[in-house]
């Protein structure tokens, strides 16, 4: 289960929403006890991809890099990936699939005419050929339904 | 000795330690102790050609080395290797998946 913390996911919503109508992508950094993903930050990372960034993102793997030493510094992990589907659903797509990495859990933002309507969370397998949807759980205000595993 | 940072999704192959350190000359010596010391680790990093998977991106210090010298490029003592992924993605080539907004 990931469990995103109301800072983290007000940061990932505004990102989604800014980024409109192209995805937007970052990094999820949190805790890990007892089998929870706890999410308390999420940090915006530069969609690099040269091409056509509305139905495509790609992760500088330097910023990674940058964001995984400052998680180490204050004491917390790189969980996940977060990234938005302009005018599409929270899935993940077989782009999703083939591009990712199955070292982390990948949270998509569904972005409906600029507002973000839905969120689910996904695991792929290590063989990249499917994936795991992953029990999502929002802050209670959140104006927003989570795609149930 | 060299530092080699483990991502947190495979620590649990590790022992659950954030970092292994190794006596090697090479990047890729580095790697081949690590992946012999932790066997389970080996199908994370490699394919089955015995050849680095294709998202894996590893760091010296700051250094990407693709732009080095690759798995030969040569250590120093007290060097830091950090294991980092390629990603990317995206709602690209689902038109079924499109909404209807």
């Amino acid at each position: 289960m990931m469990r995103i913390e109301p800072a983290a996911w007000q940061a990932m919503v505004r990102h989604a929403e800014q980024s409109y109508p192209n995805e937007c992508c970052g990094a999820l950094l949190g805790v890990v006890e007892n089998g929870v993903q706890r999410v308390s930050l999420a940090r915006p990372l530069r969609n690099v991809y040269a091409g056509d960034q509305r139905d495509r993102y790609e992760v500088d793997p330097t910023e990674l890099l940058a964001v995984d030493r400052e998680a180490r510094a204050q004491g917390l992990q790189l969980i996940g990936i977060y990234h938005s589907h302009p005018d599409a659903d929270a899935y993940f797509s077989k782009t999703d699939l083939e591009n990712s990495c199955p070292w982390f859990s990948f949270v998509v933002l569904a972005v409906k005419k600029g507002r973000v309507e839905a969120a689910g969370c996904f695991v792929p397998e290590a063989d990249q050929r499917s994936a795991i949807r992953q029990e999502l759980v929002l802050p209670e205000d959140s104006r927003f339904c989570t795609s149930k595993p | 000795m060299v530092k080699i940072l483990i991502p947190t999704a495979l620590r649990q192959y590790v022992d659950q330690r954030d970092a292994v350190e190794v006596e090697a000359r090479t990047v890729g010596e580095a790697l081949e102790t690590l992946s012999r010391r932790y066997t389970e680790l080996r199908r994370h990093l490699y394919n089955e050609e015995g050849k680095l998977r294709s998202f894996v991106n590893i760091y010296l210090n700051d250094e990407d080395i693709r732009y080095l010298q690759r798995e030969a490029t040569p250590l120093n003592d007290g060097d830091t290797l950090t294991i980092v992924p390629s990603i990317a993605g995206g709602g690209h080539g689902d038109q079924h998946h499109q909404c209807a907004c």
